[in-house]
């Protein structure tokens, strides 16, 4: 019992941090149509940031500058790149965003090396917070939930109660009318990616210590992300959160389980050889399939396809 | 939704080639072909320039095959090294069969490749080709992540992560090719990849090319037109996953090892690099990508750590100020010159060399600035760098290409635009004059 | 008497509350030139787009030469011998105006999805397409890009795309949309020629191209018909006037 409570708890914790991630890009795709594929190099980003400001002045610094710094490049990157190729199409800004993803995968292990750099959770915040089952629970895993619940529910009003969440919500369907109504429709836009690169990157800066800060973090999490928006429903923040929850809960509670497929199925009634190369797959083997599975089924499958949810 | 497939409208408007009028150039080029495939052995004789060889004829199918969906269909496939890699799986086992005394000639494998190829597309474009632009994309990156987590999955099959190898200098000699000497293998990967690359070539002209062309440009119109444009896409995905495989199965007869590597992300993202480098908008335009990345590739690697950072920013580079790649800026010259105004383009393009080079030698220096500190930190010595000793912990020597960037960039976002609007100008009457 | 070309039978869509069109029935017998008019927004272009396949009937059915061809795709629509122009100019802005007018001969030359075939080797196609350059005025620009050519030299070839198949029935969304005087008038005779022994279904807001090419002509304003017949007895028709002439009526006169 206490170990599947430990398993939902980190379920949570994975969860909620993808959910900072995809909220982010959801803005983006969303509201821009961008499908930003360097999405997860800011959070990488982030991470690395943090570890140097750590390093230097401290963790609680480092919670308010690394963002805020990646922030500022995502502004930069939005509008010095992204604004020039966006007259090419769409899929000229999505190869651009590649090539950034690429240049940020390679200037990374340049600054940092090529192995993980020690990040670690702040002293204040490493001690026991309660033990379950003999597990000491880290008191920063509640911070990250405190953090990642915050920005959900600012999100939110942000959105729903706002100027800008008015704009933000009307240019998402309407640019055309946002603009016309007077409405500087690319500043919007060159904010939104900014403040979109920041979320990632504050997901960086508070996940990366109790993850690990390596180089290749971005292309471990980049096409989750990109499930995780799909799934929610692009430019609905809810709709991620809800998303982030489940592939979190799916990913970390099938890594505990190591049943055999055969086994599993033949327990249903599917016949697969269970001494066979598939019948030997274990459920931890095939778990980090999954949100990819539903990536390709959701987008395929889906009458509405990819921008169902944009009305246009 | 229509227009999301629109690539980028400066690769656009040019008046495509009458077919048949080009014949002879054609045949002229293929002639050039082949006979450069026969003579560059004799040049580059060693086991190095052999193998270098070898691996652009593998890259030049691989492209183009990339290119039947980027470039003449309009498709962004993030997932092609699937079946490259299957393709090349496909080939290995076979080829482990022919080692176990199979009589097959060894030769013939890459066909195994070709089917390998075909019959992973299968599934995989009737799911992606439903779709069409960012959503296709998005498929074809979810596709991928799935071959390499069922690769890996099943090490009975894949190998783990050993791969599986085998020996080409077994099975039936065909045409007295028994792999003896390293000159064999290039002539073997050579003839497929001409014969790939005719075949190819031979698509783009027949009813089916023509309509993934239309499809790219214009889906809903095609629909119109009493043909399926989800029905084209699937087709056009199911050849280019075939001639992958074909790339895939010459890999491994020059390999004689495949990996989960092959498959993965990294080398999806290669072929793109390569065929955008070169040129979607042109037949040729990736056979020119895949032979210069690859020869950077060797070239530059053996000099300096930082090719891949050096490859990602042409790449951007590309994308954002000349989405044609190469051959897209010879294609906009060519009517330039023909027209005999050329001359005029001398003078401002001159102006821009300068800026060019103080930009390249500034980012040069600081990437490598950057790898040496690396190197330094290491252990490794820092060594010299254009004939200068490099000292990359002392914040003095980061200043002088610190400087030669922000110089030459400044001199660019000069002189770029009149250079700029001289070539629009050029092209403009150059227009004129012929029509 | 054989079927009409076209059978429209109680069509009805409507977009979320907004109801574009209400039970709008028409026959449209073989071999007529048929044009349709009505004010913006009365639903004419809804209409061409629910005949062929790009959107959903709410309810109704529409008879293609007497076969049902109800909730087909827009491609399974055109096998069956009806092909369309757009009113928004939808050309392969890449391809060269030669290309452009052989992707939409292709399906009608029997070229099917071969490649296994060169496309240069279906002869017949070849030269039908040269001679609708010819006809289209268009020769000279064979080998430009469709992207790269004037507007009208758009629109020609917009109406090129659509009558070079060979298709029975052949529906126009404004084909003069943007023209000159002169280039209208060209345009005219060029629908003339093309469309005898075919039928033709045409929006168009220039009353004197309708009042000069049509056989018959339906009236649609606000999502229904209010009149439909020869040229004469709309002409005369009150609620026509009403509805919608107005200030053009003198042009009837």
């Amino acid at each position: 019992m206490q170990e599947i409570l430990l398993v939902l708890l980190n379920g949570l914790v994975y969860g909620l941090l993808l959910f900072m991630l995809s909220s982010g890009l959801t803005l983006i795709v969303g509201m821009m149509g961008v499908l930003n594929f360097a999405h997860a190099s800011f959070y990488m980003l982030g991470a690395y940031f943090a570890y140097t400001i750590s390093v230097g002045i401290g963790f609680w610094p480092a919670l308010v500058i690394a963002p805020l710094l990646v922030g500022v490049l995502g502004v930069v990157v939005e509008r010095y790149g992204l604004r020039a190729v966006h007259r090419n199409g769409k899929l000229a800004e999505l190869l651009f965003t590649v090539g950034l993803a690429f240049i940020i995968g390679e200037v990374v292990p340049l600054i940092w090396g090529r192995t993980a750099v020690p990040y670690r959770v702040p002293a204040a915040l490493d001690f026991p917070a309660f033990t379950l089952g003999g597990i000491n629970y880290q008191a920063y895993r509640l911070f990250m939930m405190a953090v990642s619940v915050a920005i959900f529910a600012g999100l939110y009003a942000a959105l729903a109660r706002t100027r800008l969440g008015l704009v933000i919500r009307a240019a998402l369907t309407h640019p055309e009318m946002v603009a016309m109504l007077g409405h500087n429709v690319p500043r919007v836009f060159t904010l939104v990616f900014g403040a979109g690169c920041a979320l990632a990157g504050l997901a960086g800066v508070i996940g990366g210590n109790v993850f690990t800060t390596t180089p290749g973090m971005a292309e471990a999490l980049g096409a989750i992300v990109f499930a995780v928006v799909i799934m929610g429903g692009l430019g609905s923040i809810p709709g991620a959160l809800i998303a982030s929850l489940a592939i979190g809960f799916i990913q970390t509670a099938s890594v505990t389980l190591d049943a055999p497929l055969g086994a599993v199925l033949g327990r249903i009634g599917l016949p697969l050889d269970p001494h066979g190369a598939l019948g030997q797959l274990t459920i931890a083997h095939a778990a980090p399939a999954v949100p990819y599975l539903m990536l390709v089924l959701l987008l395929a499958l889906n009458p509405r396809g990819l921008m169902g949810a944009r009305a246009d | 939704m229509p227009g999301e497939t629109q690539l980028p409208a400066s690769v656009s408007v040019r008046p495509a080639r009458r077919i048949g009028r080009g014949g002879r150039g054609a045949a002229l080029a293929w002639g050039g072909a082949i006979a450069i495939a026969l003579i560059a052995p004799h040049l580059f004789a060693s086991g190095f320039g052999l193998s270098l060889l070898c691996r652009m004829a593998i890259a030049i199918v691989f492209a183009l095959s990339f290119n039947m969906l980027l470039g003449q269909g309009g498709m962004l496939d993030f997932g092609h090294a699937v079946f490259f890699g299957l393709g090349g799986f496909a080939t290995m086992h076979l080829l482990k069969l022919v080692d176990g005394g199979l009589a097959l000639p060894v030769v013939l494998l890459p066909l195994a490749g070709a089917l390998g190829g075909a019959l992973a597309a299968l599934p995989a474009g009737w799911l992606a080709t439903r779709r069409e632009g960012t959503s296709f994309a998005m498929i074809t990156l979810g596709i991928a992540e799935l071959a390499v987590a069922l690769v890996v999955m099943i090490p009975q099959w894949f190998g783990g992560e050993e791969g599986v190898s085998g020996d080409r200098s077994g099975g039936v000699a065909l045409f007295g090719f028994d792999f003896g000497s390293a000159v064999q293998i290039y002539y073997v990967l050579a003839a497929w990849a001409l014969l790939a690359a005719a075949l190819m070539w031979g698509v783009t002209r027949t009813p089916l090319g023509r309509l993934a062309n239309a499809v790219r440009d214009n889906p809903l119109r095609v629909d119109f037109l009493g043909y399926d444009p989800a029905r084209i896409r699937f087709l056009t995905f199911l050849l280019a996953g075939l001639f992958a495989g074909v790339a895939g199965g010459m890999q491994a007869l020059n390999d004689e090892i495949m990996t989960v590597s092959n498959i993965g992300s990294a080398a999806s993202g290669a072929v793109l690099l390569m065929t955008y480098i070169g040129g979607v908008g042109t037949f040729s335009g990736p056979v020119i990508g895949a032979v210069l990345v690859t020869l950077l590739q060797v070239a530059l690697g053996t000099v300096t750590d930082a090719w891949q950072l050096y490859s990602g920013l042409i790449f951007v580079a590309m994308v954002l100020w000349a989405p044609g790649g190469i051959s897209g800026i010879v294609q906009s010259h060519a009517p330039i010159l023909r027209a005999g105004r050329g001359a005029r383009l001398l003078g401002p393009y001159l102006a821009l060399l300068p800026a060019v080079g103080l930009t390249l030698a500034g980012t040069v220096g600081l990437a490598e600035l950057a790898y040496r500190l690396q190197a330094v930190r290491g252990g490794a010595r820092a060594g010299r760098l254009f004939g200068l000793a490099v000292a990359p912990t002392d914040p003095w020597q980061w200043l002088l290409p610190l400087a030669l960037f922000v110089l030459g960039a400044w001199l660019l976002s000069r002189l770029a635009p009149p250079a700029r609007a001289a070539w629009q100008e050029a092209a403009a009457q150059a227009a004129r004059g012929v029509s | 008497m054989s079927a009409p070309a076209l059978s429209l039978r109680s069509l009805h869509k409507s977009f979320g509350a907004t109801s574009i069109l209400r039970d709008v029935s028409l026959d449209i017998p073989a071999g007529t030139r048929h044009a349709i008019i009505g004010p913006n927004g009365a639903g004419k272009s809804t209409l061409f787009h629910l005949v062929t396949g790009r959107l959903r009937l709410d309810r109704g059915s529409v008879w293609l030469a007497g076969d049902d061809i109800t909730g087909q795709s827009p491609h399974a629509i055109f096998r069956r011998g009806l092909a369309r122009s757009f009113q928004v100019t939808s050309l392969f802005p890449r391809l060269s105006v030669f290309e452009n007018l052989r992707v939409a001969g292709m399906r009608a030359a029997g070229c099917g999805h071969a490649f296994w075939r060169r496309i240069d080797g279906f002869a017949a196609l070849g030269a039908r397409i040269e001679e609708m350059l010819a006809l289209l005025d268009l020769g000279p620009r064979r080998d430009v890009a469709a992207g790269a050519l004037a507007y009208a030299e758009q629109r020609a070839l917009e109406i090129g795309l659509a009558l070079v198949g060979g298709a029975h029935t052949i529906l126009l969304d404004e084909p003069t949309a943007g023209m000159s005087r002169a280039e209208t008038e060209r345009a005219v005779a060029l629908l003339r020629r093309l469309s005898a022994g075919r039928t033709l279904v045409m929006i168009e807001h220039d009353l004197s191209v309708v009042f000069d090419l049509a056989d018959a002509i339906t009236v649609l304003a606000d999502g229904g018909v209010i009149a439909s017949g020869p040229p004469a007895s709309v002409r005369g028709d009150a609620r026509v006037r009403a509805a919608y002439l107005g200030a053009a009526a003198e042009v009837l006169t």
